[in-house]
């Protein structure tokens, strides 16, 4: 359920100022936790929503997601 | 008896800022001649003095992710407020500047949820989920200062696939037609969004149109030629990026057989901005 994983943290990203906060703060620590195959936990930690959205992040997140969205 | 008195379709990020940063002087422009247009359409609206507005929309994954993905949701209850997100980016921005809180039609939303069940719609209900700039864009766009009729929010799954077909949201717009007709109140419809725009939901397509089939939705609806609409595929709305025309099919069975009439259509590099109103006998 990978895809379910991705848009999940993408969610939180967006909804969670504290989970957010602790993301920009230290990613890769941040994500410790998280079911993620190992290119999609480079995704996150490089914040590159353009490879998050090739691996299944819904676009409208990727757009919207505050301090990190791509335009 | 009840009968729709308005009929209205727009896309729904409705913001001159919004456009300035995506598209330039050029898009600015265009969104002020399109919300010109909507705000004449609500002009309108409003002098049919309607008790209830039904506004058909999408969620962009703000109320329904992802603990539930409904297809068709009817917001049910007494009030609805406006989604919250802090330090709003791009779409989400457009709210910044709204009323927070806005009345519901709680009979009509109710009326149509439970005769929908009755009638084999398995239509989901919610007291609770905010309402984002899918619906709130074009609503204050068309009203303006006047006050907004009570709303009958109802949300459909454009974008998380498996999405519902075009021909069930036609149905399903049959059926608000019904319900309309048996109840008391004359009521306003709009649907939201598109038309082409984010094709494959794809980050380096922002920025591509089909416009090609937009006249040809535009075509059909001027014709009132419904039944190839109701043949569309997931996959064509996916590839066209026209996910949110499932909205425009609600509208269209609830108005059909009406002829549309295109009050505004401009073509930018984002997304094909778009109003069209329907003549209603």
């Amino acid at each position: 359920m990978s895809r379910y994983e991705v848009n999940s943290l993408l969610y939180r990203l967006k909804k969670d100022a504290e989970f957010r906060a602790r993301f920009t703060e230290d990613a890769a620590a941040a994500l410790a936790g998280a079911d993620l195959t190992e290119a999609e936990r480079a995704a996150f930690v490089a914040r590159d929503m353009r490879r998050i959205n090739e691996l299944g992040g819904y676009l409208h997140l990727v757009m919207s997601i505050p301090g990190l969205a791509a335009h | 008896m009840g009968r729709i008195v308005f009929a209205g379709a727009m896309s729904h990020v409705l913001d001159p800022g919004y456009y300035d940063r995506a598209c330039g002087e050029h898009g600015r422009r265009s969104v002020l001649a399109a919300m010109a247009e909507i705000a004449r359409m609500g002009e309108r609206l409003s002098a049919q003095s309607p008790e209830a507005l039904i506004v058909v929309a999408d969620d962009h994954l703000n109320a329904f992710s992802f603990n539930c993905v409904p297809a068709l949701c009817v917001r049910i209850g007494r009030r609805v407020q406006r989604m919250v997100q802090d330090h709003a980016e791009a779409f989400d921005k457009v709210l910044d500047h709204m009323p927070a809180d806005y009345p519901l039609h709680e009979a009509l939303a109710n009326a149509i949820l439970e005769q929908g069940l009755a009638s084999g719609f398995d239509l989901a209900l919610s007291w609770e989920a905010p309402v984002d700039h899918a619906f709130l864009s074009p609503v204050n766009t068309l009203h303006g200062p006047r006050p907004i009729p009570p709303l009958v929010p109802i949300f459909v799954n454009a974008f998380v696939a498996p999405q519902p077909t075009a021909r069930r949201c036609f149905a399903f717009g049959q059926h608000i037609a019904r319900v309309v007709a048996q109840s008391p109140w004359n009521v306003g419809i709009i649907a939201t969004g598109g038309l082409s725009h984010f094709p494959e939901l794809s980050l380096p397509r922002v920025g591509e149109t089909d416009t090609v089939f937009d006249r040809r939705l535009i075509h059909c609806m001027e014709r009132g030629e419904h039944g190839p609409l109701q043949e569309l595929t997931a996959e064509e709305l996916h590839k066209t990026g026209s996910h949110e025309f499932l909205n425009w099919m609600v509208l269209l069975g609830a108005v059909s057989p009406a002829r549309a009439e295109v009050r505004y259509f401009g073509e930018l590099p984002r997304i094909n901005l778009a109003a069209v109103e329907w003549a209603l006998g």
